[in-house]
């Protein structure tokens, strides 16, 4: 391979970086499309120069599902559906941001117990999406036990989920103006009772993990992000917070009732793969805290607005995002005022634009760095491609 | 020749040699049923329940098969758990070609089985993984809930116990090998001989009951009250940043005439983000101004574009990251036929060439979100040194989203 890109003077697709003059020794390495620690259907093409990365090149559409092109073609209630799919580990949210912008199309709101309910299942999902982060992460580096603690924590939560709304993973829950359906009578006693598996779990696991020399040799200094390339990459959530920017959109543009709760928005100061996995332990706390204060004050009443009866979509086009477990999730909808089919639907995804800063992360570090920065980043890889 | 085949015809000349061979074909099929190691293959949804029924709750080792393998080589069992679209169906068939035989697939998931929610209106999706690989076990839901997997898996235990490797080797069973057969319409025979044969039943039970009971009335089913909801209007607060006039006026000062695009903010609608309408060659500089210029709009949130049929539009969406102020750019991209050539409304898949300005000078984030306009809509980005297709393969005949798309050999539209 070394000798074939030399004598052709051209490097394969995608990597930029000149090929350098002396006696430097290039090669190629594939990691996936089925790779265990690629999160799925993710293909990276590490350039190595011995043990040390110059250049990763992820390749992506292996999972690519064209959900634009099929949403287009449904009435956008449906697209609800199609939502679940792409960051299926925070479908609620994912749901809620699709419900925002077809309320901002239409002028629905929201009465005070939906919002309510919203917060809470937002957050329990929050819970949800970094504790399977935390599994894969310690598994991803080589502590397969990890991923039964994570999942034991987490089954507490899928079970509210699963009174909710009768789904474990695709919810579909949600609906503009409200949910489906009023939360069941056990949902108060089942949320205060995964409230507290979660934190009783996570002190064993700051035990066992987070305090493990092993691990922060590991990963102290690794995938180091400068906030200035953060932003400019476009990255947002842990990613971006663990670079140091405080950018959490609950607190900077606050959506649904947000701004009544006090929580914190954790940071990094350097940038690396620790700091990004501490700002997710962190959150994990902080969304647990905004869980106890909505149910303490969790209101009695109509959970959901009028029902609309006809969905047509006026003329114009809506933005609406939202903060989701990987980062800053927007949905763009475009109506025709003909019908209720969107003209255009596009998400961004967090994960597409996080995983743009892969490169830079692994750049100079080692081979065995890839895997925890690819890790550190949570991707899921559907969301990327859609 | 492998060493199952050799069994019988070294034991079967014996006498009595025939029960001694069943018997040790018995002994293989249990070992094997209780020893089935999956491959550690995930795409997307189901790869999550997978896990979790490989956790504590649902604990798949009860079942001999918590050895989830990374390498083909050393599974027996593919749970194809996850969307199979086209571009990952030569991979899915080579790993399946990399398991040493004898090996089972388990086709997890509505996706896997049929395409599931993405059969019709899509152009990528493989529907049905049975298309590609032979499949064993069909696990529908979407996704399955655990226990759906294990029973998956406990009709498969009970598949191989029914097997006679010894007779029929299933060594080296290789995709190509394999008969191609119409499961599907068999299926669908089954179960309507099913619902008749239920029908038939349903219908001599009711005849049977109105025969024995001449005065019976059915009760009347008590009606369920439904809730009355109130009509909330929606309630939101302005967008953060700058007031919106404010941000025009800034706009204006440095690019006076840029027209606005879009409604102001409203009651009903007050966080509507300023967005301007900008010329394609002015973009370039428009967008350096508000990257450097006093809004300091320095995060790029997307990219994309809109066909309007007979132009596109391009949507670009800019924040400032310490105030989350935002501030949308739309931009009209020409499409540009051949000489002679027109736009025709009725016209599928038309050739034409449609160009705009790279902004990854400005905002290096934009650089992929290019790349997918790109490919799914057909808009070449000047100036972006990475322009390659992102997501669909590189001999995808056409760009998805354009309106004028059409795929008749793989698009099975939706039935009215």
């Amino acid at each position: 391979m070394t000798e074939t890109f030399r004598q052709k003077g051209t490097l394969p697709p995608g990597f930029l970086v000149p090929v350098r003059d002396g006696e430097t020794d290039e090669f190629f390495v594939n990691l996936g499309p089925q790779h265990p620690a690629t999160h799925g259907a993710l293909r990276l093409v590490v350039r190595l120069d011995g043990e040390t990365v110059r250049e990763v090149v992820p390749h992506m559409g292996y999972i690519h599902r064209g959900i634009e092109y099929q949403a287009e073609r449904c009435s956008a209630l449906q697209s609800i559906l199609f939502s679940d799919r792409f960051d299926y580990l925070t479908a609620h949210m994912n749901n809620h941001c699709v419900c925002m912008a077809i309320e901002r199309a239409l002028g629905i709101g929201v009465p005070e117990r939906g919002e309510y309910v919203r917060v809470i299942v937002d957050e329990l999902t929050r819970v949800s999406s970094h504790l399977i982060f935390l599994g894969s992460f310690g598994t991803d580096l080589g502590g397969t036990t990890c991923f039964l603690y994570a999942f034991k924590m987490r089954e507490a939560i899928t079970q509210v989920f699963d009174e909710l709304c009768g789904a474990r993973l695709t919810m579909n829950f949600y609906r503009p103006g409200g949910s489906s359906a009023d939360v069941p009578e056990s949902f108060e006693g089942s949320v205060r009772n995964a409230v507290k598996t979660v934190r009783e779990g996570m002190k064993e696991w700051n035990d066992f993990l987070t305090g493990n020399v092993i691990f922060q040799e590991r990963t102290r200094g690794v995938g180091i992000l400068s906030a200035e390339r953060a932003i400019a990459l476009g990255c947002s959530g842990p990613v971006l917070r663990g670079s140091g920017v405080e950018f959490d959109v609950r607190r900077k543009n606050p959506y649904g009732i947000y701004d009544r709760f006090d929580f914190d928005v954790p940071v990094g100061s350097v940038g690396d793969v620790w700091d990004r996995y501490m700002v997710r332990v962190e959150e994990i706390e902080q969304s647990l805290r905004i869980v106890e204060q909505a149910l303490a004050s969790f209101p009695a009443g109509p959970w959901r607005s009028k029902e609309r009866v006809s969905w047509r979509l006026p003329e114009g086009s809506w933005y609406a995002e939202a903060e989701t477990a990987k980062g800053t999730l927007g949905v763009f909808l475009e109506g025709t005022g003909k019908s209720d089919r969107p003209w255009r639907i596009k998400v961004r995804s967090p994960s597409f634009s996080n995983l743009m800063a892969l490169d830079e992360m692994c750049r100079g570090g080692k081979v065995a760095d890839v895997v925890a920065c690819l890790g550190s980043i949570d991707p899921v890889i559907p969301e990327v491609d859609r | 020749m492998g060493l199952m085949e050799s069994v019988p015809k070294v034991l079967d000349p014996i006498p009595g040699g025939k029960r001694l061979s069943d018997a040790v074909e018995y002994v293989v099929n249990w070992a094997r049923s209780r020893s089935i190691w999956p491959l550690t293959f995930g795409t997307s949804c189901c790869a999550i329940e997978m896990m979790a029924a490989s956790m504590a709750r649902y604990d798949i080792s009860r079942f001999g098969s918590e050895v989830f393998r990374a390498s083909p080589r050393q599974a027996d069992l593919f749970i194809v758990a996850g969307t199979i679209v086209d571009k990952m169906a030569e991979p899915l068939v080579r790993l399946y070609e990399q398991i040493p035989g004898p090996k089972w697939v388990i086709a997890m998931g509505s996706c896997t089985v049929s395409g599931g929610p993405f059969y019709y209106d899509n152009y990528s999706v493989v529907k049905g993984v049975d298309r590609l690989i032979p499949v064993d076990v069909f696990v529908p839901g979407c996704p399955p809930r655990p226990e759906a997997l294990l029973k998956g898996l406990v009709e498969l235990q009970e598949l191989i116990r029914k097997s006679h490797p010894l007779r029929s080797p299933e060594h080296g069973r290789l995709a190509a090998d394999a008969p191609v057969e119409d499961r599907w319409t068999k299926a669908k025979q089954a179960w309507e001989e099913l619902e008749r044969i239920k029908d038939e039943q349903m219908a001599e039970a009711r005849a049977k009951f109105a025969a024995e009971h001449p005065d019976y009335r059915p009760p009347k089913p008590a009606r369920k009250e439904k809730p009355a909801f109130p009509e909330t209007p929606r309630a939101a607060r302005p967008a953060p940043g700058l007031p919106f006039d404010e941000v025009v006026a800034a706009v204006r000062g440095r690019f006076p005439g840029l027209a606005l695009f879009g409604a102001a903010p409203s009651e009903a609608e007050p966080d509507r983000v300023p967005a301007f309408e900008v010329p394609c060659d002015a973009l370039a500089e428009t967008a350096l101004w508000l990257k450097e210029g006093p809004l300091a709009m320095d995060y790029p949130v997307f990219l994309t574009a809109v066909d309007r049929l007979d132009r596109f539009e391009l949507v670009v969406r800019a924040m400032n990251s310490s105030t989350a102020q935002q501030v949308e750019l739309r931009v009209p991209v020409e499409k540009r036929f051949a000489e002679g050539a027109a736009y025709d409304p009725a016209a599928k898949n038309q050739k034409y060439d449609a160009v705009a300005p790279s902004l990854c000078g400005v905002w290096p984030g934009m650089g992929w979100h290019e790349r997918e306009t790109w490919d799914l809509m057909g808009i070449r980005f000047e100036g972006n040194p990475d322009l390659r297709r992102i997501f669909l393969k590189d001999d995808f005949p056409g760009h998805p989203l354009r309106k004028d798309f059409d795929m008749p050999e793989r698009v099975v539209p939706r039935p009215a």
